[in-house]
């Protein structure tokens, strides 16, 4: 038995020498990816900003994105074949959508997300030990540019929304909600360049900051805030922006980063190629001699507010027609939609996932409109017809001259559904101006008042936080 | 192991006999099936103690023998012959297999018992089962064969099955069985020969599984390969070659029902859209072209096998070494799949048997050149007057036009040309994709056992499977440029690719290389007592493992403009006008390790106890470090036969009840530590800043990783075995209840938190629970004709329970157009059916113009859909549920004869409860894709024609409509085989046999086949018909010879 004994014995030593290092063998480290505690010592402040900026390449502004800037409004249509309804695309289009639509719960997502990188990005760079303190500041203040930019959308979209870093599960009166953005400009204002060196073109500028601060006054009705951000921005030769003589020229490739520019989401076409995910097919012609799924097109009623006002050079540039050549000799032949959104065409690249089509975020042209439509609430009539007439001195259209605010104002806000078609502007502005219900009772769609002039919370979000209001008319 | 029962009983029951003439007998004792020497059975004179056992020949050797007495032949696993002597001096037998299932070994893990001793449910299957089905993966040849045991086959060449035992219990990774092959845990089994495995048993319930502990939740396969067997060498080699259709097909409508369908859409579009002319098609006769594009699609696909092993040993070195080749052309052109495999499995006694070693090691090497399974789909959608090429060569496309009405892209300058739909030409899909993936494994063992005494002894066990894996992918990017659009010249490629030099668009052709290594290692040390004190029988093992599994790297390069032959396919012959785009990471290796201990105990073999108790660290729970858990189970039998007041009756024969109840746990999910997101691609991290728009790699943080820790399943369950009428009738009956106590899902963060990558959660319990019941009637009739009636049947109610409020309605099952159909709630089985309920078709604009609630704008010819909750609107809000995808019930059927030389098999199987989604019939987004034939008859066509089936402008839109009954019963075997024994030489066998595999079915499905397991993750595709290769009809022609 003695023999068995030491066997035993033996064994039993066996075990526990392995049980000592157990929890040795059983922690593994992770090395497809880096464990978030070792992110210090291999990644920079830098590469989690670019993570922010990397946010709006994202499919969802391909196409969820469309549905609720463009389809929804009077300029668009769904577009590409009646059968295809782009799963929800048809519902924005007939303005029949719910709170359960996938294309509004995309985005709202998408924006909070992004928002929640924005403010990541911050605390790293805070907290990361920089030193060189103006470098520092910089990327803190790219991120709360790129943070307010999403805010921007939310609060013009549902109202009243939740602000994150105080609390995701209830909604934060709107007021608050532009305080906050306003305050997030201004830092960014303080410490952002008004220009950057070659290598670091596409950041967000002083310039940028100060353009979409002057958008979010008009917002507000902050006319005069509105007006001097506005002339700051058009006067300043710190800034040194310009108009581009050439309007079309804006959307080509040579137009990319111009002196009109304000701030463009950057996309590239080659190899390594990375874009905004399939935003020129989405948008791209259908049929035999196209290349897209021929989403988003421009509406009869669109067409027809150019032709109206004998404006040809934006229509042009605006809008793709079936059987015409393009700007680069592209024979485009009998498409399936007569239609289509020039302004996302990518002359290199056409239909590819990712194209060299930077999305115009925001331009001089526009800075000049919302100086004009301050100008006009001040009084000041003068300096509105200037600016207005600025812009459309460019698309060789005659002069406006009404010195009557109403009808100066009208002519102001039909100049901005011309010059800024298809930039993702239009349905904010409906709503923004009151002339929802009549424009899109005008394109045969059933505006209810008091509904409409706010998205619907995501259904998906009512599911999570129950305790968050919905807005008036929707359940 | 294996008690010699009958002989004990014989020595028992037999009263002494007269004494008479003695004589000296001799003779062979020989297996009947085999014609081997029956080596160890006992011979024994009726009524007497005089007897003896045959020698390592089979010979035997009996002295003072009456010669009027009877020899009584035995052996455990054989039929026991009493052969009267007569006088005779010499007497030769032939045993065949004894027909006794109760008295078969199972394996049960760090050991075997005999049936009869089990406590817990184990199904196993034997090779002349799995040779009776010959196909790649001895899975598919299983299905049906095991009650409770669920195989979805999937007949695509080189395919796994999905195995699901006693219900599906997790939603993640993880759902497939733990296979463990001679002891050694392994991925999978593809890379064994199905002729190589002698056994495969299936622990089922919690109490058998639990010594597996750490992954045995869904249950554990066990394969044990072949040995040597002592004796001279014995050479057999295996042949089949067999042909594949398809089983079910769909018949499509033809050119001229497609064109009615057509216009009829065309002309809806103009109501809904005054401002579209309608483009119709003229009549078939004006079109050029009618194609059946699955008959231009498909081919007879053609399989064969050949499997040469021999085997043989002395006392104390046995060993097996075989080769299997096998080939399979699928039904698509170009499909193939080749797999060798080479075995050898050795086995040494040596220090006077005391020390027994087995090596096992398994080379297997793979070729594969895949097509795409897209294709199904688009030979189902592609219009029929699309020609497969045009006259000049150039590849069909749905060009039409619109002028003439002609599907053509020919015409006058000033037609007009659009497309008749947006699909492609499967006949181009299948030949433009070009892939080729080589694989190679390297799997062996060694085990050493030591016998410390008669009733202790000790095994240590070192095993390892290096995987290699090579993918190379080439797409013609010119050639695919060329081919969507026949208009299209090279000249205007080139003048493309001039003009925007660097555009991916217009490079040639790219290149994709993929290297996968992978590695894992199990090492086991475990100690065995086993003794008998009078009526007490003990066993006991105590052990240890370590193991360490995805250790390994990846390696992939995506290069572009390589030449355009095959053989300089080079990365580093790419032009050079592009980046090649590189990406290479080590995978995160998962460590466990394990303590277990079992004792088994019986009294008199009446009364049963085993208990297991495993303890399993595993490396996944590093977040917090809560790496261990620890899973006990028991089980109780009791075998009512053995008692006394069972004695004086001879109609039951065996009766035993079983109870079980054990906790098993699940840990695989991927390492659960929170992450810094970053990606070497086109993603949402990254961004081009400057001038030159040169990309910057960014990275986000990932969500935040939960406080995880094992899935828990826990089971309990109770049944009986029995055996009756001569034990001619014997079955089983089980009920079990499964329960994950705490299913880790993945969850989509809040929409409104910062966070954007689902994490994973305890969120859930999942419950499985049902009967299940086999019985099975075997005879033998006076004329020698053996027949045998089995059928196998089980019921398993899924249900999802208690889950965390917010993580309720998490959809799946996408059908990759924005619609779901799917999705996880509490009180229904696991992501079942989720979607719009049809409730008749809008007659006409009027009605449609009345009615108060209607989803979009419909028109005339289109489904209606029900406001659930009555709000008003139809939204996601009124979907409700439709059922599962996952089957209540399956069942099976055996029929087998044996007569003389001549041996019969028959087996069905069905499965009833489930539902299936017609993906194929549900997608039409132009308007211009063909429709099954069936569909077309019974289609809309005006005010009244029927309120059931919508019209040509269907919207996609994922409704009830498209969901049917996924039951099926399908005869799965039948085959008929003829042996000639002894046709050469003494112990030659030849068996020649044919099989027709799935030569029919039964079923109410309209598509191909309702038999739809994807990659068996429920929140995606299974139950959904879209690009799924459908079952084939296979005719198999094929011998065995053994000599």
């Amino acid at each position: 038995m003695k023999k068995y004994k030491n066997i035993a014995f033996a064994s039993l030593l066996m075990l526990l020498v392995w049980s000592c290092s157990d929890n040795d063998f059983l922690n593994v480290d992770s090395r497809e990816r880096i464990e978030a505690q070792d992110s210090e010592e291999n990644y920079t402040p830098e590469q989690f900003l670019t993570g922010v900026y990397g946010m709006f390449t994202d499919w969802d502004y391909a196409f969820s994105f469309l549905a609720v800037t463009e389809i929804i409004s009077d300029n668009a249509d769904k577009g590409s074949s009646p059968g295809d309804t782009g799963a929800d695309k048809n519902l924005f289009d007939e303005l029949t959508f719910t709170s359960t639509a996938g294309s509004l719960s995309a985005m709202w997502s998408r924006w909070y997300k992004t928002i929640g990188r924005a403010t990541q990005s911050i605390e790293y760079t805070k907290n990361y030990g920089l030193t060189d303190e103006t470098y520092k500041n910089r990327l803190i203040g790219e991120a709360k540019f790129l943070r307010a930019i999403c805010y921007f959308w939310l609060v013009r979209g549902w109202g009243d929304v939740p602000l994150q870093h105080v609390n995701a599960a209830e909604r934060a009166p709107k007021e608050e909600v532009y305080a906050f953005i306003e305050q997030d400009l201004k830092d960014a204002m303080a410490v952002l360049p008004n220009s950057y060196s070659e290598s670091d073109l596409g950041r967000a500028t002083k310039g940028a900051a100060q353009g979409l601060l002057s958008k979010v006054y008009l917002y507000e009705k902050k006319w005069q805030d509105a007006y001097d951000a506005a002339n700051e921005v058009i006067t300043s030769p710190a800034y040194g922006y310009e108009l581009l003589d050439d309007y079309s020229m804006i959307w080509r490739v040579e137009g990319e980063n111009s002196s009109e520019s304000l701030f463009e989401f950057q996309a590239r076409g080659d190899s390594p190629a990375h874009g905004i995910q399939q935003y020129s097919q989405t948008q791209g012609a259908r049929g035999t001699t196209g290349w897209g799924w021929g989403f988003n097109t421009p509406s009869e009623n669109l067409l027809k507010a150019f032709n109206d006002e004998g404006d040809v050079i934006r229509r042009d540039a605006t809008i793709m027609f079936r059987n015409s050549v393009l700007y680069d000799g592209y024979q485009l032949g009998n498409t399936e939609n007569p239609m289509y959104n020039y302004k996302a065409y990518s002359s290199k690249n056409k239909g590819a996932g990712d194209t060299d089509k930077n999305i115009r975020y925001l331009r001089l042209g526009e800075i000049y409109l919302i100086k004009a439509e301050a100008a006009n609430e001040l009084g000041q009539t003068t300096q509105a017809l200037g600016a207005l007439n600025e812009v459309r001195r460019r698309v060789d259209l005659p002069d406006v001259t009404t010195t009557n605010k109403d009808e100066l104002r009208k002519a102001i806000w039909k100049e901005r559904r011309l010059e800024l078609a298809f930039e993702h502007d239009r349905w904010f502005d409906l709503i923004r101006t009151g002339q929802a219900k009549d424009a899109m009772t005008a394109n045969g769609k059933n505006f209810v008042v008091g509904k409409h002039e706010l998205f619907p919370i995501p259904n998906q979000q009512k599911i999570d936080t129950p305790d968050m209001t919905q807005n008036p008319g929707w359940n | 192991m294996k008690l010699k029962l009958n002989f004990i009983l014989t020595l028992l029951l037999v009263p002494l006999f007269a004494f008479s003439q003695q004589l000296n007998v001799t003779g062979t004792v020989t297996e009947k099936s085999t014609g081997d020497p029956a080596i160890g059975v006992s011979v024994l004179v009726k009524g007497t103690t005089n007897g003896t056992v045959t020698d390592i020949n089979g010979k035997y050797n009996l002295s003072n023998v009456p010669s009027n007495a009877t020899l009584v032949f035995s052996y455990i696993g054989m039929t026991t012959v009493e052969e009267p002597v007569n006088g005779r001096t010499t007497i030769n037998v032939s045993l065949s297999e004894d027909i006794q299932a109760l008295e078969e070994v199972v394996v049960i893990g760090y050991g075997t018992a005999r049936k009869v001793d089990l406590t817990g449910s184990i199904g196993s299957v034997t090779n002349d089962v799995i040779s009776k089905q010959p196909a790649l993966n001895a899975l598919q040849s299983v299905q049906g064969k095991i009650s409770g045991v669920n195989i979805v086959n999937n007949d695509a060449p080189g395919s796994s099955p999905t195995v699901v035992i006693r219900g599906l219990g997790t939603a993640l990774g993880g759902r497939e069985p733990l296979y463990i092959v001679d002891g050694f845990p392994v991925t999978d089994i593809k890379n064994i020969s199905s002729s190589d495995i002698l056994t495969m048993d299936i622990l089922k319930d919690a109490a058998s599984a639990s010594i597996y502990g750490v992954r045995a939740a869904n249950g554990v396969v066990l394969i044990t390969t072949k040995k040597g067997k002592t004796g001279k060498p014995k050479i057999s080699v295996e042949s089949y070659v067999g042909m594949k259709n398809i089983l079910n097909q769909v018949k499509m409508a033809n050119a001229q029902q497609y064109i009615e369908h057509y216009n009829q859409n065309q002309q809806m579009i103009k109501i809904a859209d005054p401002t579209k002319d309608p483009k119709l098609l003229k009549d078939a006769s004006a079109q050029p072209y009618d194609t059946d594009w699955y008959d231009e699609l498909i081919r007879t696909g053609i399989t064969t096998n050949n499997l040469v092993s021999i085997n043989g040993g002395s006392e104390n070195v046995s060993y097996y070494v075989s080769y299997n080749y096998y080939d399979e052309a699928g039904i698509l052109d170009g499909q193939n799949y080749r797999r060798s495999t080479i075995r050898n499995n050795n086995e040494y006694l040596l220090f006077d048997k005391k020390l027994k070693i087995n090596q096992t090691v398994n080379l297997s090497f793979s070729n594969e050149t895949p097509k795409p399974f897209g294709a199904f789909n688009e030979a189902y959608r592609q219009s029929p007057l699309v020609p497969v090429k045009y006259p000049n060569g150039r590849w069909g496309m749905p060009f039409v036009n619109t002028t003439t009405g002609i599907a053509t892209y020919e015409g006058a300058p000033t037609d007009n040309f659009g497309l008749l739909n947006s699909i492609g030409n499967p006949v181009y899909t299948v030949e433009s994709y070009n892939r080729k993936n080589s694989t190679f494994t390297l799997q062996g063992g060694f085990e050493g056992e030591y016998k410390i005494t008669d009733f202790l002894k000790v095994n240590s066990r070192f095993g390892a499977t290096k995987y290699y894996s090579k993918e190379r992918s080439f797409s013609d990017i010119k050639d695919a440029w060329l081919a969507s659009d026949p208009t299209r010249t090279e000249q205007q490629f080139e003048t493309l690719k001039a003009a925007n030099p660097s555009a991916l668009s217009y490079a040639y052709n790219s290149l994709n290389l993929r290297n996968i290594d992978t590695y894992r290692w199990t090492w086991e040390g475990f100690a065995t007592f086993n003794k008998r004190f009078d009526k007490h029988n003990l066993e006991a093992i105590v052990g240890l493992s370590r193991e360490e599994y995805g250790i390994g790297s990846m390696s992939s390069m995506l290069g572009y403009e390589v030449p355009s032959k095959s053989q300089y396919w080079n990365m580093s012959m790419v032009s050079g006008d592009y980046t090649t785009e590189t990406e290479q990471y080590s995978y995160t290796p998962t460590a466990i390790a394990s303590y277990f201990g079992r004792v088994q105990y019986n009294y008199d073999n009446k009364y049963y106890f085993s208990g297991v108790i495993r303890r399993d660290g595993s490396s996944t729970f590093k977040e917090n470090g809560e790496f261990w858990g620890t899973f006990p189970s028991i089980g109780l039998g009791w075998t009512i036969s053995q008692e006394d007041f069972m004695k004086d009756q001879d109609f039951i024969n065996y009766l035993k009840l079983k109870g079980t109840w054990g906790e098993l746990g699940n840990q695989n999910i991927p390492l659960n530590i929170s992450q810094v997101i970053t990606n070497p691609g086109s993603a949402n991290t990254n961004y081009v800043f400057g001038a030159d728009q040169h990309l910057v790699y960014g990275a986000s943080f990932g969500t935040p990783a939960k406080d995880l820790s094992w899935e828990v399943t826990r089971e309990w369950g109770f049944g009986i075995d029995y055996a009756i009428v001569n034990e001619k009738l014997s079955g089983s009956i089980d009920y079990y209840n499964k329960t994950n106590t705490n299913a880790i899902l993945l969850v989509n963060p809040i929409l409104d938190s910062p966070y954007e990558g689902s994490f994973y959660d305890h969120g859930a319990k999942v419950r499985n629970s049902g009967v299940e019941f086999s019985i099975n009637w075997r005879d033998k009739l006076a004329n020698g004709l053996v027949y045998e009636i089995g059928a196998n049947y089980s019921y398993n109610k899924n249900r999802v329970l208690d889950v965390k409020p917010t993580y309720n309605g998490a959809t799946g099952g996408s059908l990759n157009d924005g619609q779901i159909t799917k999705r996880l709630q509490e009180g229904q089985p696991l992501y079942a059916w989720w979607m719009y309920e049809d409730d008749g078709v809008w007659q006409t604009q009027e009605e449609i113009n009345n009615a108060k609630v209607k989803y979009g704008t419909p028109q005339p010819g289109q489904l209606k859909y029900k406001d659930q909750n009555t709000d008003g609107v139809i939204d996601d809000r009124d979907k409700i549920y439709f059922g599962s995808y996952l089957p209540t019930s399956n069942y099976s059927i055996h029929l087998g004869f044996e007569y003389k030389n001549f041996d019969f098999n028959l087996d069905g199987y069905g499965v009833a409860g489930n539902k299936v989604y017609n993906g194929l019939k549900y997608g039409r987004i132009d308007g211009g894709e063909n429709i099954a034939e069936s569909t077309f008859k019974k289609r809309w066509t005006g005010p009244g024609s029927t309120n059931v089936h919508p019209g040509p402008n269907r919207m996609p839109r994922a409704s009830s409509y498209y969901l049917e009954s996924g039951a099926f019963f399908r005869i799965n075997n039948i085959s008929l085989g003829y042996t000639f024994n002894n046709l050469i030489a003494q112990g030659t066998s030849l068996r020649l046999f044919t099989t027709a595999q799935n030569p029919f079915m039964f079923t109410g499905y309209s598509g191909f086949t309702p038999e739809i397991s994807s990659d068996g993750n429920p929140s995606l595709t299974p139950g959904i018909e879209l690009s799924a290769y459908p079952t084939t009809r296979n005719l198999l022609f094929g011998i065995n010879l053994q000599f």
